[in-house]
C-alpha cells in the first residue's frame, strides 16, 4: 500500500499520469466528441463522475467481496458489470434532466461503458494497491484529467476551424496528432510525483 | 467446484443487485408523476406529466388549433409558455420567428409537460367547443372528392365566419395508434345553422381521408371543434380574386352564399383550377352565382383537358390563367385556397402583378 | 443491432400511424440502422451515390410539382405528374424542414416502366440514405430506381 496522499495522488492523476495523455486511454470518444466545446464538457463531466463512482464500488466490491472469498481473478467480469450499471444509471439521470445534452451526446452515453479508462482506471487501483480513498482521490483525478484533455482538444479544434488543414488530414488525422503533441507536452511534467 | 459455485454465485449476486438499483431508480427517475399546469393566470390544475401539452390541454376541453394532429408540421398551435417546458427543439424552430421565440411562443405538439409549467393562450381559444355530429349526407362531387354535411345535435347553435375552418377527430382504425385530428374549411354557410358541410379530398394513403372516403358511412357519429382560423372576406370596396384548387373551393363556397345572403357588394373574380374536367365539380351552383351577386364573375380553368372533356373554357396552369385575365393588379385582394405549390406559385404571380403581400390571404395549414 | 437513439426516435415515429398511415418501414422487422446500412451496400455497389440519384429525382419532382398536376415530359425521355394534397409533413428524422405532400407519377417514354414517389422520399434518399423499408409503399429498390432514371454507376466500388 502506497502511503501518498490522498490529494497528491488526485493532482497526479490529473497532471503526471493522465489517463489519457500518458496512458493512452479512452481514446475513441475523445476523438469523436472533441468537436464541440459544450458536448465535450458535458461528455467529460459524465466520464469524470462514472470514473469516480465506479473507482470506489469497484474498491468495495473488491476488498469485500472478491478478496475475502479468494475470486480476485473475477475483477474484470465484476468491475465490468459495475461499470454497465453506473452508465445506465447516468443515462437515465442525463435524460431526465437534460433531454438536449442526452440527445447531443447521442451514442457515446452508452458507450462510456467500454471506455477501456474506466475499467484501467480501476485495475491500476488494484495493482498499485490504493485504499479506499486513495481510490476515490485516483479516479477522480483521472477524471477530471480526462475531462480536460477533451475540453483542451475541443477548444483547439474550435481554433483550428480557421487553419488550412490538408484534406487528408481533416477530422481524426489532425485530431490524433494533436493528441500526440498534447501528449509530447505533458511528459514535461513526467517523474514530478512518483506513482 | 465449490470455488466455481462461490464465483457464478458472486457474478450473479453482484448482477441481480446491481439490476434491482437500477429498476429502482428507473421508476424514479423515468416516469414523471402529475404536475401542475397554470392557464392564463387561472388557478394551478395538476395534469399527468411526460405527456405534450397539446393533448393535456385537448384533455382539459381547451383546443389549440392543430391541422396536422401534433406531428409538428403545421405550425398551428402556437402558445406562449411562461414557465417550464424545457428548451426549444429543432421541430419547432421552423415555426417560430426570431420575436416569436424571444416572446417565448412555443408549439404546443412539442413541449411535453415535465415540471411545473405556466402558460398562456388567446381568449377566443378557450371559446372553441367540442360538438358530436351526425353525419347527415355524404355527396360524391367527383372520383376522389366528397361532400360530407355534418349535423349537430338539437338546440346546438354552431356559430363561425365564412371562411372558418373545423377539425375532425379521426377515430382509431386500422391499426392507428391514437385518434387524429385534421382540419378541413366549412364550405356551407353560417346561415345555414344546424349542420356544417366540408368537402374532403382523398389524399393518397392520407390517414383522415381515407377513413371518409372508404369507411364513414351516413348516420355516423363523430367528434369535431372549432371553429378556428383567419381566413374570412375583408368587407372592403377593393377588388379580388380568390383562387381555388381541388377541394380548396370550399371556404369560398361558404363565404360566397354568405355574400349572397346579406347583399354584401363587392367585385369578386373566382377561379377555380383543376387538371381536366373530372376534377371539377358544383359548376352550375358557381356559374349561378352570377346572377345573385352583381360584380361576381366564375372562371374554371383546366390545365391538362382530355380530349373527350370537350373543354371549351379556359386552359392553362391556374397562375397563367389568372396573369392572363387581368393587368396590373394594384390594390386588388387574393384569396387562396389550395395545395402548397399552388399558393406558392400563385402568390409569386400576384406579387408580381402588385398585388401587395398583406393583401394575399390563405389558409395557413396550406 | 444497437443504434443511437436518434435513430431510434426517427423509427419510432416511422411506425405505421405515427406520422402517416402507413409509416415508412411498412413490414420490415430489421431496426433502422440495418436497413439503412444494406441500402447503403446496394448503392455502392451499383457504383452510383444516394445524392446523384436523389438529384436526379427532385428534377424530375420540381418539374412535376412546378405544373400543378398536369402531366409534363422531361429530356424526351421521362412523363411526370403530380397529385398534391393540401398540407405539409415534417421529416421522420426529426430536424427543421417541412415537406410537400404529394405523389409524383413518373413514366418512362421508352420503355413504359412508372414509379411513384414523394417530395419526402427524394428528400429520405438524398440527406439521410433512407429508402424506407420492405413493404412500405413507397419503398424505392435502389436497383430498380436507379434502372428508370437510367443511371449506371462506374462500376461496383470498393466495399470493404
Amino acid at each position: 500500500m502506497t502511503s501518498q496522499g490522498a490529494f497528491t495522488i488526485f493532482i497526479a492523476a490529473i497532471f503526471i499520469n493522465n489517463i489519457l495523455l500518458s496512458n493512452f486511454l479512452g481514446m475513441c470518444p475523445f476523438i469523436a466528441v472533441s468537436r464541440e466545446v459544450r458536448t465535450a464538457a458535458g461528455l467529460g463531466a459524465a466520464v469524470a463522475f462514472v470514473m469516480t463512482l465506479t473507482s470506489g464500488l469497484n474498491y468495495l466490491v473488491y476488498a469485500y467481496l472478491l478478496e475475502p472469498l479468494g475470486l480476485e481473478y473475477l475483477r474484470y467480469i465484476a468491475f465490468i458489470v459495475v461499470i454497465a450499471a453506473t452508465v445506465q444509471l447516468v443515462e437515465m439521470v442525463i435524460e431526465r434532466t437534460s433531454p438536449v445534452l442526452y440527445y447531443a451526446l447521442g451514442i457515446f452515453l452508452p458507450l462510456i461503458t467500454v471506455n477501456c479508462a474506466i475499467l484501467g482506471v480501476s485495475l491500476f487501483m488494484v495493482i498499485r494497491q490504493y485504499s479506499f480513498v486513495q481510490s476515490l482521490a485516483y479516479g477522480a483525478g483521472s477524471g477530471v484529467g480526462w475531462a480536460l484533455a477533451i475540453l483542451a482538444m475541443a477548444g483547439l479544434r474550435r481554433k483550428m476551424k480557421r487553419s488550412r488543414v490538408p484534406a487528408a488530414l481533416e477530422g481524426p488525422g489532425i485530431t490524433v496528432i494533436l493528441a500526440g503533441i498534447m501528449a509530447l507536452a505533458f511528459i514535461g511534467f513526467s517523474g514530478m510525483v512518483p506513482m | 467446484m465449490a470455488d466455481v459455485l462461490t464465483a457464478v454465485g458472486v457474478l450473479v449476486g453482484l448482477g441481480a443487485f446491481l439490476a434491482l438499483i437500477l429498476v429502482v431508480a428507473e421508476r424514479r427517475l423515468v416516469h414523471s408523476g402529475p404536475v401542475r399546469l397554470t392557464i392564463n393566470d387561472a388557478d394551478p390544475v395538476e395534469v399527468p406529466g411526460g405527456e405534450p401539452l397539446l393533448s393535456v390541454l385537448r384533455e382539459r376541453k381547451i383546443f389549440v388549433p392543430s391541422a396536422c394532429g401534433g406531428r409538428g408540421s403545421c405550425g398551428l398551435c402556437k402558445v406562449r409558455v411562461l414557465e417550464g417546458g424545457g428548451s426549444v427543439l429543432p421541430t419547432e424552430t421552423p415555426h417560430l420567428l426570431p420575436d416569436e421565440i424571444e416572446g417565448r411562443v412555443r408549439l404546443a405538439c412539442q413541449v411535453k409537460v415535465r415540471d411545473d409549467t405556466a402558460i398562456e393562450i388567446p381568449a377566443h381559444l378557450m371559446e372553441v367547443e367540442e360538438y358530436e355530429v351526425r353525419v347527415e349526407a355524404i355527396e360524391e362531387l367527383t372520383y376522389d372528392i366528397r361532400r360530407v354535411r355534418l349535423a349537430f345535435g338539437p338546440g346546438v347553435e354552431f356559430r363561425f365566419r365564412a371562411g372558418q375552418y373545423v377539425q375532425i377527430e379521426t377515430p382509431i382504425y386500422d391499426g392507428l395508434g391514437e385518434p387524429v385530428y385534421r382540419a378541413y374549411s366549412i364550405s356551407s354557410p353560417p346561415q345555414d345553422t344546424g349542420a356544417v358541410e366540408l368537402i374532403i379530398r382523398k389524399v393518397p394513403r392520407g390517414i383522415c381521408t381515407t377513413f371518409v372516403h372508404e369507411l364513414l358511412l351516413v348516420g355516423d357519429r363523430l367528434r369535431i371543434n372549432g371553429p378556428y382560423g383567419d381566413f374570412y372576406l375583408r368587407e372592403t370596396p377593393a377588388e379580388a380574386v380568390f383562387i381555388a384548387g381541388g377541394s380548396g373551393l370550399a371556404p369560398f363556397e361558404s363565404i360566397l352564399a354568405d355574400m349572397a345572403a346579406r347583399g354584401v357588394r363587392k367585385k369578386v373574380t373566382l377561379f377555380f383550377g383543376a387538371v381536366s374536367r373530372r376534377d371539377l365539380y358544383d359548376l352550375e351552383r358557381l356559374h349561378a352565382y352570377g346572377e345573385r351577386l352583381p360584380g361576381f364573375s366564375f372562371v374554371p380553368a383546366l390545365s391538362h383537358p382530355d380530349p373527350g372533356d370537350d373543354w371549351q373554357g379556359e386552359t392553362g396552369l391556374i397562375t397563367d390563367v389568372v396573369a392572363r385575365h387581368h393587368g396590373a393588379m394594384e390594390g386588388m385582394e387574393a384569396y387562396l385556397c389550395g395545395s402548397p405549390g399552388m399558393i406558392d406559385a400563385c402568390v409569386r404571380v400576384l406579387t408580381d402583378k402588385g398585388v401587395a403581400e398583406d393583401r394575399i390571404f390563405y389558409d395557413k395549414f396550406a | 443491432m444497437k443504434q443511437p437513439p436518434q435513430l431510434s426516435q426517427a423509427q419510432a415515429r416511422m411506425a405505421h400511424g405515427a406520422l402517416t398511415r402507413d409509416g415508412f418501414l411498412g413490414t420490415d422487422s430489421r431496426n433502422l440502422v440495418e436497413i439503412l446500412q444494406d441500402d447503403d451496400g446496394r448503392v455502392r455497389r451499383l457504383g452510383l451515390g444516394h445524392a446523384d440519384l436523389a438529384a436526379a429525382l427532385q428534377r424530375l419532382t420540381d418539374a412535376a410539382l412546378a405544373h400543378l398536376g398536369a402531366p409534363v415530359v422531361i429530356d424526351d425521355r421521362f412523363e411526370v405528374r403530380s397529385v398534391e394534397a393540401m398540407g405539409r409533413m415534417p421529416c421522420p428524422f426529426g430536424h427543421p424542414g417541412l415537406f410537400v405532400k404529394a405523389e409524383v407519377h413518373g413514366r418512362r417514354l421508352d420503355t413504359g416502366e412508372t414509379l411513384v414517389w414523394t417530395p419526402l422520399s427524394v428528400h429520405l434518399i438524398g440527406a439521410h440514405g433512407f429508402y424506407q423499408g420492405r413493404g412500405s409503399p413507397y419503398r424505392l429498390e435502389p436497383e430498380r430506381l436507379a434502372g428508370f432514371l437510367g443511371m449506371e454507376g462506374k462500376g461496383p466500388e470498393d466495399v470493404t
